[in-house]
């Protein structure tokens, strides 16, 4: 069976299921409000920024491209070697915390820009405080531990991360959420109101008696409401002439 | 208070809208049902008529008798047959008794005239169920259905009857099998394609004239052009 939808059909059906759709958007709308203000807990972030360089001898004043790539290269050793218990276990001890190294491990993102010796720390925490705390720790043990690792000492702390006053969270984000809930609750409405219309197997117009049963339609008749009885649309008494075939009538 | 008791009390002899109020938009709805049937044997004798649906409530007392009284409207001797041995309600509608009918003359108990009612609509008359028998089908097989039939014709121009959904019973299908035509009543937003394509099958599956469909309880629109004829 062929079946083609037009434009008109769509816009009937998103009509007629609109207080459908628009019920859905707007639950989800306050469920992911609910949510991002209530249930799910803000998490702050503070980061820090550290450079790598090697260290020059005084005469060789000039920037040597192959020193840059080298530092490059061992930054993404370094990357590593922060995130690597050697360190965290420090930071753990030193700023008597209680965390295990995992739990450290997964608040900690270490990233640098493409090709730049610097290299950021992010730590993300439910507390403020603590995550300023354990980037600026991190930082501190990894350019005291370098050396010893690496008999190298380039590195150099470029900025720490600061308490700020009034921090505000990173996530969960609240108008984001929204706008996600938004989008998800109208396309789940919209695709139910089709899923709705496409179950409804009824007859409803005199279209689909036509096509569908391919018998003619003899008649219509709309669904009677209170108004239909009163013998007028005002309520008063049409006078009528007693006459056989009802349908002489003043 | 006493009005809305009174409106309730009202309800049952509410359907006959086409007597109620000639000019409502409803009754034109029904004469123009009228006219389509009337057009739709043109060079056909149609003179019985079963008003049959799908299922149960969509509209099939409702539609046979204002169909029945807008006929009658036309000076044509109008005969509604409560055929529903299983839940008759022609009784009901037109606010008649319901003491003796067509069961009492199918058993042979009582003659045609004897179970005729007269109703308040000039030219129409009905025929109530009577006792409701054990055996509705076997009743209206019978010969004397038949003669039933025959006897009606004689008397009166056109005989309207009300039968029971044609999926739930086979009452309506053996009736049909007797008359000139059918009309299926279909119900907007209640009918389901399945349910009336199977009830079509059924009926031309015993060779049944079917006449078409009566589309009821349809959504009204504002643009409905009927209202503004009918209240202006």
């Amino acid at each position: 069976m062929e079946e083609t939808i037009s434009l008109k059909e769509i816009y009937e059906t998103l009509k007629k299921r609109l207080l459908l759709i628009l019920s859905i958007t707007v639950s989800a709308i306050v469920i992911s409000a609910l949510l991002s203000y209530f249930v799910l807990t803000p998490i702050y972030q503070a980061s820090s920024q550290f450079l790598v360089n090697q260290e020059k001898s005084e005469s060789d004043f000039q920037y040597n491209v192959n020193d840059i790539r080298s530092s490059v290269e061992l930054i993404n050793t370094y990357n590593v070697i922060i995130k690597s218990p050697v360190i965290l276990d420090q930071v753990i001890e030193r700023l008597n915390v209680d965390m295990t190294v995992n739990a450290l491990q997964s608040k900690v993102t270490v990233n640098s820009e493409q090709n730049s010796q610097v290299v950021n720390i992010v730590v993300q925490d439910p507390n403020p405080e603590l995550a300023v705390d354990l980037s600026n720790t991190i930082v501190q043990v990894f350019q005291s531990t370098v050396p010893d690792l690496m008999n190298v000492n380039n590195v150099h702390i470029l900025t720490e991360a600061k308490y700020s006053p009034n921090p505000s969270p990173i996530k969960p984000k609240p108008t984001l959420n929204i706008a996600i809930a938004m989008v998800l609750g109208l396309m789940v409405g919209v695709g139910l109101a089709f899923l709705l219309e496409y179950l409804d197997n009824t007859v409803k117009t005199e279209d689909d008696v036509e096509k569908k049963l391919g018998l003619p339609v003899l008649g219509v008749v709309s669904s009677i409401e209170d108004g239909d009885y009163r013998p007028s649309a005002k309520g008063k008494k049409i006078p009528v002439i007693e006459k056989r075939g009802g349908t002489f009538e003043a | 208070m006493r009005r809305s008791r009174k409106q309730k009390k009202d309800k049952s002899s509410r359907t006959l809208v086409s007597h109620i109020n000639k000019k409502s938009p409803i009754s034109e709805q029904y004469r123009s049902v009228r006219t389509n049937i009337q057009f739709s044997a043109v060079d056909e004798d149609l003179q019985t008529i079963v008003v049959t649906s799908a299922g149960p409530g969509e509209g099939k007392s409702i539609t046979s008798a204002n169909v029945g009284v807008v006929f009658a409207q036309q000076e044509k001797k109008v005969l509604l047959v409560d055929t529903d041995l299983r839940k008759p309600t022609v009784h009901y509608t037109f606010r008649v008794e319901n003491i003796s009918g067509l069961t009492n003359y199918l058993i042979g108990d009582q003659s045609f005239e004897h179970i005729i009612t007269e109703t308040k609509v000039p030219n129409m008359d009905v025929i109530t169920c009577g006792p409701i028998p054990p055996n509705p089908s076997e009743i209206l097989s019978s010969k004397r259905m038949e003669q039933f039939i025959q006897t009606a014709k004689e008397h009166y121009d056109l005989i309207i009857f009300d039968t029971p959904p044609v999926l739930a019973v086979t009452d309506s299908t053996i009736v049909s099998n007797l008359c000139d035509g059918v009309l299926l009543v279909i119900r907007s937003k209640k009918t389901e394609f399945e349910a009336a394509q199977k009830a079509k099958d059924q009926l031309e599956h015993v060779n049944a004239k079917m006449l078409g469909v009566v589309l009821n309880d349809r959504e009204q629109k504002e643009s409905n052009y009927y209202y503004y004829y009918g209240n202006r």
